[in-house]
C-alpha cells in the first residue's frame, strides 16, 4: 500500500513538460534521429478550423491535413506521416475518425536543431475503448482505388498521373528537359 | 468537464461553426521554399540541406501527391505548414501545393502557432519564382532512384 502512495506521489511530482508518452507503445522504430515512441489519446481535428475558423464538413473530406489534440495536456500534434515507407501522408488515416476520440501509436519527432515538435509518424489507431487496432496503412490502396486509370506494375509514385505529368512538364530537376539531360549524361554514367 | 470539451471539439469538426478558442492570426508576408516536410524534419533521407531545391524535387512531387504536408521554408529558417493557398484548401495532395513543389514562392497570409509548430493561411501568392535552389550539383537527386536508370 505504501508503495503505491509513493509511486503515486511521485507521478504527480512529474513535471507536464517531462511527459513521456512511450508507456504503453508498441510503435516500431523507423530509426530516425529524432524518434521517440508515442501512444496517447485525442481528438482528430482540422488544423484549418481549429487554428482559422474555416471549417468544412467531414474535416474536409479528405482534401485537407489532419491533426490531433492530444487529450491529456491539450497539445495539438501535427501527423505527417502513415506508416508506409511510400511517400504517404497520414490524413488519408485520420479521416474516418473526425471529430472522435481515438487512440495513436507511433512516433513523435523533438529535434531542437530543425525545430521539430509535435510531429508525428502515425502507425496504428482505434477509437478510444475500441480493442482492435488499425493499422495506418490504407493509403495506397485508397489512391489505387481513386485511380484505377493509373493501374500497373511498379509503386504507386511512378503510375501517378499527376506526378508524370508535372516531370513530363518539368523534368525531374524540376528546371527542364535540357538540364534533366545534362545531369543524367553524368548521374549514369 | 473533459467530456464536454471533447464534445464540443467534435461538433466543430464534424459542422461548419467553429467552436474552438482560436486566434487571430498574425499576417505576414513571406518568401521560402515549397518543401516536402517529412524528409525535411526526419532526416530519413539525410541532411536538410540536401532534401530541397532541385535535388529533392522528385522526390518533393511524390510527397506532395502523397499527402505529407507542404511546409513552406523560409529564409530564416522558419517552416509554415501551409493549411490553404489562396480558395485551395487541399492541403493534403491538392493540385496547387503540387504545382509548387520546390518553388521560391511570396506569400501574403495569416501565421497562426501552436505548440512550436508554425502554420500558414495563404491569401495571395504575390511571386512564384519557380526553382531557385539548383543544388543537384552538390548532392545530385536524393533519393538516388529518383529519375529512372535509362534502359539499355
Amino acid at each position: 500500500m505504501m508503495k503505491r502512495i509513493a509511486l503515486a506521489i511521485l507521478g504527480l511530482a512529474t513535471p507536464l513538460s517531462a511527459q513521456d508518452f512511450s508507456e504503453g507503445s508498441t510503435a516500431r522504430s523507423w530509426n530516425l534521429y529524432a524518434e521517440q515512441p508515442a501512444f496517447f489519446e485525442a481528438q482528430v481535428v482540422d488544423p484549418l478550423c481549429m487554428l482559422a475558423g474555416e471549417c468544412a464538413e467531414n474535416c474536409g473530406d479528405g482534401r485537407r491535413q489532419l491533426a490531433l489534440l492530444r487529450i491529456s495536456d491539450d497539445v495539438l500534434v501535427f501527423p505527417l506521416k502513415n506508416s508506409q515507407p511510400a511517400f504517404t501522408g497520414a490524413a488519408e488515416e485520420l479521416l474516418p475518425f473526425c471529430g472522435q476520440t481515438v487512440e495513436v501509436d507511433g512516433l513523435l519527432l523533438d529535434d531542437p536543431d530543425l525545430n521539430a515538435k509535435n510531429i508525428y509518424l502515425i502507425q496504428k489507431i482505434r477509437s478510444s475503448g475500441a480493442e482492435e487496432w488499425i493499422k495506418a496503412n490504407s493509403w495506397t490502396k485508397k489512391w489505387a482505388a481513386k485511380y484505377p486509370e493509373a493501374k500497373g506494375k511498379g509503386p504507386w509514385f511512378r503510375r501517378d498521373l499527376r506526378i508524370k505529368a508535372e516531370i513530363e512538364r518539368e523534368g525531374y530537376l524540376g528546371l527542364g528537359a535540357e538540364a534533366d539531360e545534362a545531369f543524367k549524361a553524368e548521374w549514369f554514367q | 468537464m473533459k467530456s464536454i470539451a471533447s464534445a464540443m471539439i467534435a461538433v466543430a469538426s464534424t459542422l461548419a461553426t467553429p467552436v474552438f478558442a482560436q486566434s487571430a492570426g498574425e499576417r505576414i508576408m513571406v518568401t521560402g521554399e515549397a518543401i516536402d516536410t517529412w524528409c525535411y524534419f526526419s532526416g530519413v533521407m539525410g541532411g536538410a540541406e540536401a532534401v530541397q531545391g532541385s535535388a529533392h524535387h522528385t522526390c518533393a512531387l511524390w510527397c506532395s501527391a502523397g499527402g505529407i504536408p507542404v511546409g513552406l521554408l523560409s529564409e530564416d529558417g522558419t517552416v509554415y505548414m501551409v493549411l490553404k493557398i489562396e480558395n485551395d484548401d487541399g492541403s493534403a495532395s491538392g493540385d496547387t501545393q503540387l504545382s509548387i513543389a520546390s518553388h521560391t514562392i511570396t506569400v501574403d497570409g495569416l501565421h497562426y502557432q501552436r505548440d512550436g509548430i508554425d502554420y500558414i493561411v495563404v491569401s495571395k501568392v504575390v511571386a512564384d519564382e519557380d526553382i531557385l535552389n539548383r543544388n543537384h550539383d552538390d548532392w545530385g537527386v536524393i533519393p538516388g532512384f529518383a529519375i529512372p536508370e535509362p534502359k539499355g
